[in-house]
């Protein structure tokens, strides 16, 4: 069995289980395990939101979700296990849109390649966010480009950070 | 040579079908469809914003398209605005 699970989950069918990822990345020889979990916050900058709903371009987020995993493999490994899901549609407020689980012999590992794991997914899958307000009105999250990701991985002291969102 | 283009996030708004189809040279580069891409949104979708055109990547089914790499023989191409999930 693989140690890496990638999915996309379609929310009109199924929902994410966060107890069946720690399930997953469970291992007799691992004592470390970490998790995030992100959820559908009822508010963002101020304004009163009553959903989500979630666009994924979903042949290249999985591909690029084995790439991230495997990065943290080479990384954190080679001991490791890692369960990555996210959420497509829409989605209620408190409703979970994406999890990441990594199960490691200890906890510096764990905690390190579950934070990395969830930055690279928010900062480059090809997935979009659309807030739904009580108001009735929606908008597109604006998020991170991917022309300006790529531009500055081509730098070889690149590195992402500097700014929060989601 | 006729391109078909996909469109995701905030693109499906302007088009409901989530699809256009546009007209480029034979040879024609991302940088091609992307202003061909602009000159269509200019034209046919009120509200058009063309700055998040300009931040957008374009990509493959497999792969995201640096701005000089020739277009895909085949398939669609894919417009990616920039992204925030989680």
């Amino acid at each position: 069995m693989s140690d890496f699970r990638c999915m996309i989950v379609d929310v009109e069918h199924e929902r994410i289980d966060p107890a069946a990822a720690l399930e997953f990345v469970a291992d007799p020889a691992f004592g470390g395990f970490a998790m995030f979990v992100g959820r559908v916050r009822e508010q963002n900058q101020g304004r009163a939101v009553v959903g989500v709903s979630y666009d994924v371009f979903e042949q290249l987020a999985l591909a690029g979700f084995d790439d991230i995993v495997r990065r943290a493999q080479e990384q954190f490994g080679p001991r490791l296990k890692i369960h990555l899901a996210h959420a497509r549609g829409r989605l209620g407020v408190g409703d979970v849109a994406v999890v990441v689980a990594v199960g490691t012999p200890h906890r510096d590992e764990a905690f390190r390649a579950c934070r990395q794991v969830i930055e690279a997914v928010k900062h480059r899958s090809p997935i979009w966010k659309q807030e739904h307000y009580q108001d009735g009105s929606s908008e597109w999250s604006e998020g991170c480009s991917l022309c300006e990701t790529q531009a500055r991985d081509d730098q070889p002291e690149s590195r992402h950070d500097g700014h929060a969102h989601g | 040579m006729k391109v078909e283009v996909s469109l995701f996030g905030a693109f499906r708004d302007y088009e409901p079908g989530a699809a256009v189809t546009l007209e480029v040279p034979a040879g024609a580069r991302v940088a091609d469809l992307r202003s061909a891409l602009a000159a269509h949104g200019r034209a046919h979708w009120p509200g058009f914003r063309e700055g998040l055109l300009m931040r957008s990547a374009f990509a493959s089914q497999s792969c995201v398209l640096g701005e000089q790499e020739p277009l895909p023989a085949s398939g669609p191409v894919v417009v990616l605005p920039p992204v925030g999930g989680g």
